[in-house]
């Protein structure tokens, strides 16, 4: 297969880590400091949340689909972990985790079975995760007990030898999602549904399972990034994560996912995460204003669809 | 009679006969709901709402989405009052000017969310949600975040005046409608946006120029949306980064509710008048029975699911993405 790849094809597939270690070194080339081990460790450990919620949403953007309710469903999370905390415990987890996952079945079975396309379902059931979201936190900031947050979820917030526990955590979750896709029988899956829906379904396979699937694990993903923020933050409201869909597309974007699905995956987007997260912090040292960032990153989401979706794959454009 | 023909007669009525329901349903919970000053507060609330959804109506008619009108609400908000304080303050004297400023910069918008949806070949629905993000930061880029206050009365008047017990604001959104009607009924360009909904390929085949149809349609759309922007300002005499917000979800959901398909080709300017109401009906009468407003959201989520999936004919879909 690799054979007759085109060298653009191979330049596109090497395209994400080069643009990341460009970008290192011209940050680099400012301030050496930048590229300081721990300075790295730091930004790394800043963007976990979003790093988690970027894995999730590979799942759906690598069968051909959106999801746009990660941030609601984050949202969500944050005020379902701060509440539950005081009977739950650790175990807040577990229910934080639920909810994402069942939200994200809803769009799955929504898209799937009713056949309502994945942008409006993930949009209606962002919508209905925003109304409960609301309704659980009484539309106020709510914050957490810090002994009972250091009880349940000291073991996130520490670090040893340096190296932040929430950053390990992270990289595991993205291992194991890597694993799934790579080695295990519904990751194969998802990637032939991304790379031809109408040869799945006639080989017999239930495709549309595998597709909840991928939407159930993007709603439990944001579920976990927003549990991660939650706890950073040491608080929850309904508005809490708002401002991490636009780098949680990009992020998968450009780390070489593309819309049409198919190629690409978990280990893209943690490139295209650390993209996203190196360019933020030299905005800074380019004195660039925060409010630049929305219309950088709109900019740059255009261009990276642009140059990666596979329009073989669409007819018709609409 | 034609059994099919009969199911098909009854699903066009459907959006006005669930109005008519929730009408009566919520004056059956609080007779409250059903009078003038509360009709007037629907429609108040409905203006701009309706000014928006018929631009994106226009769009979803060629089968096509705008998810970007956030962002360009926003811009034309934003860009609107500050024209108009800068020439005086009030649209008596030269402000006037604001508005076909905002209507300009609102096509402007649209135009560059068509040009990039059509030349770039991205999906509609991707091109203008990033195009919305831009024109978010770009209008708080343009205030640094900050509320802009207009207090010309002759502009308020809008909100303020009322004839007959409804605001100047509802019948000049009526008056725009009429606008939209005559633009989808009576003109080539509205003609053409079915030809393209009900069939790229034979739109294409005749020889009619998609791709510049596709950007006049966004062009429209990017106007309507100015027109909401404008009547959102003169609703709350503020205008600011978050006077976009909330718009996609309304907007959207009204059309679809209205019985307009998203796979375009079906409904039009008078189904989203109804889909309108029947969002803002249950927005004030969730709110006249005293459930809270945050329910909305959730409310109207199930309100679109259910209504795409009515409106999908699923024996002719093999897939979904």
């Amino acid at each position: 297969m690799s054979g007759d790849l085109t060298l653009t094809e191979k330049l596109r597939r090497h395209l994400p880590w080069i643009t990341l270690v460009s970008v290192l070194l011209l940050v680099g080339l400012r301030d050496i400091n930048f590229l300081s081990p721990q300075n790295l460790i730091t930004l790394s450990s800043d963007v976990v949340p979003l790093l988690i919620m970027a894995t999730g949403m590979t799942f759906v953007i690598y069968i051909g689909g959106i999801d746009l309710s990660s941030q609601s469903i984050a949202n969500m999370a944050t005020v379902l972990a701060t509440i539950s905390l005081p009977a739950l415990g650790v175990g807040s987890a577990l229910l934080v985790i639920a909810a994402g996952l069942v939200s994200g079945m809803v769009s799955g079975v929504v898209t799937t079975r009713l056949k309502v396309p994945s942008f409006i379902s993930t949009l209606a059931v962002g919508g209905i995760a925003l109304s409960v979201g609301q309704y659980a936190s009484g539309q106020q900031a709510l914050h957490m007990d810090t002994e009972q947050r250091r009880q349940a979820f000291g073991w996130m917030t520490g670090q040893t030898a340096g190296v932040p526990h929430i950053l390990v955590l992270a990289l595991a979750i993205v291992a194991i999602a890597w694993f799934m896709q790579v080695r295990m029988l519904p990751g194969r899956t998802l990637k032939a549904i991304g790379a031809g829906e109408p040869v799945v379904v006639a080989s017999g396979i239930r495709a549309d399972r595998y597709k909840i699937l991928a939407f159930a694990l993007s709603g439990m993903f944001a579920a976990i990034a927003g549990l991660m923020f939650s706890v950073r933050l040491s608080g929850g409201s309904p508005t809490l994560a708002e401002g991490f869909l636009l780098p949680a597309i990009v992020a998968v974007l450009v780390g070489g996912t593309p819309l049409t699905g198919g190629v690409g995956g978990v280990l893209n987007t943690l490139i295209g995460t650390m993209i996203v997260a190196v360019v933020r912090a030299s905005m800074l040292y380019f004195n660039i204003p925060a409010t630049g960032q929305q219309i950088f990153f709109g900019l740059v989401l255009i261009v990276a669809i642009a140059t990666t979706i596979d329009r073989s794959k669409m007819k018709v454009v609409k | 009679m034609n059994r099919f023909l009969a199911m098909e007669t009854l699903r066009k009525w459907v959006p006005l006969l669930v109005l008519a329901g929730l009408c009566l349903f919520f004056t059956a919970m609080n007779p409250h709901f059903l009078t003038p000053r509360n009709f007037a507060r629907i429609a108040i609330s409905s203006s701009p709402v309706l000014m928006v959804a018929i631009g994106v109506t226009f769009v979803i008619l060629m089968g096509s989405i705008d998810l970007s009108m956030e962002g360009t609400v926003a811009v034309c908000a934003v860009l609107f009052a500050l024209t108009l304080n800068a020439l005086g303050g009030s649209i008596a004297g030269w402000g006037w000017v604001a508005i076909p400023v905002a209507l300009f910069v609102g096509a402007v918008m649209g135009a560059v969310n068509g040009l990039v949806h059509v030349r770039l070949r991205i999906p509609s629905f991707m091109a203008s949600l990033s195009l919305g993000f831009v024109g978010i930061g770009l209008s708080l880029l343009i205030t640094g975040g900050d509320r802009i206050l207009i207090d010309d009365p002759l502009f308020r008047s809008l909100l303020t005046v009322r004839v007959g017990g409804f605001p100047l604001m509802m019948y000049a959104a009526l008056a725009c409608l009429l606008v939209a009607w005559f633009i989808q009924d009576h003109t080539t360009t509205g003609r053409n946006f079915y030809a393209v909904g009900g069939g790229e390929d034979l739109a294409r085949a005749s020889g009619l120029n998609v791709g510049r149809l596709r950007i006049i349609g966004f062009v429209l759309a990017g106007m309507f949306y100015a027109l909401g922007a404008i009547f959102a300002v003169a609703r709350l005499g503020i205008a600011e980064t978050e006077t976009g917000r909330n718009f996609m979800f309304m907007s959207i959901t009204s059309v679809v509710v209205g019985g307009t398909a998203l796979r375009g080709g079906e409904g039009g300017v008078w189904n989203t008048l109804i889909g309108v109401l029947i969002v803002n009906v249950i927005g004030n009468g969730m709110v006249v029975i005293g459930l809270a407003d945050y329910f909305q959201d959730g409310v109207l989520g199930l309100l679109v699911i259910t209504a795409v999936w009515l409106s999908t004919d699923r024996r002719s879909l093999s897939f979904v993405k």
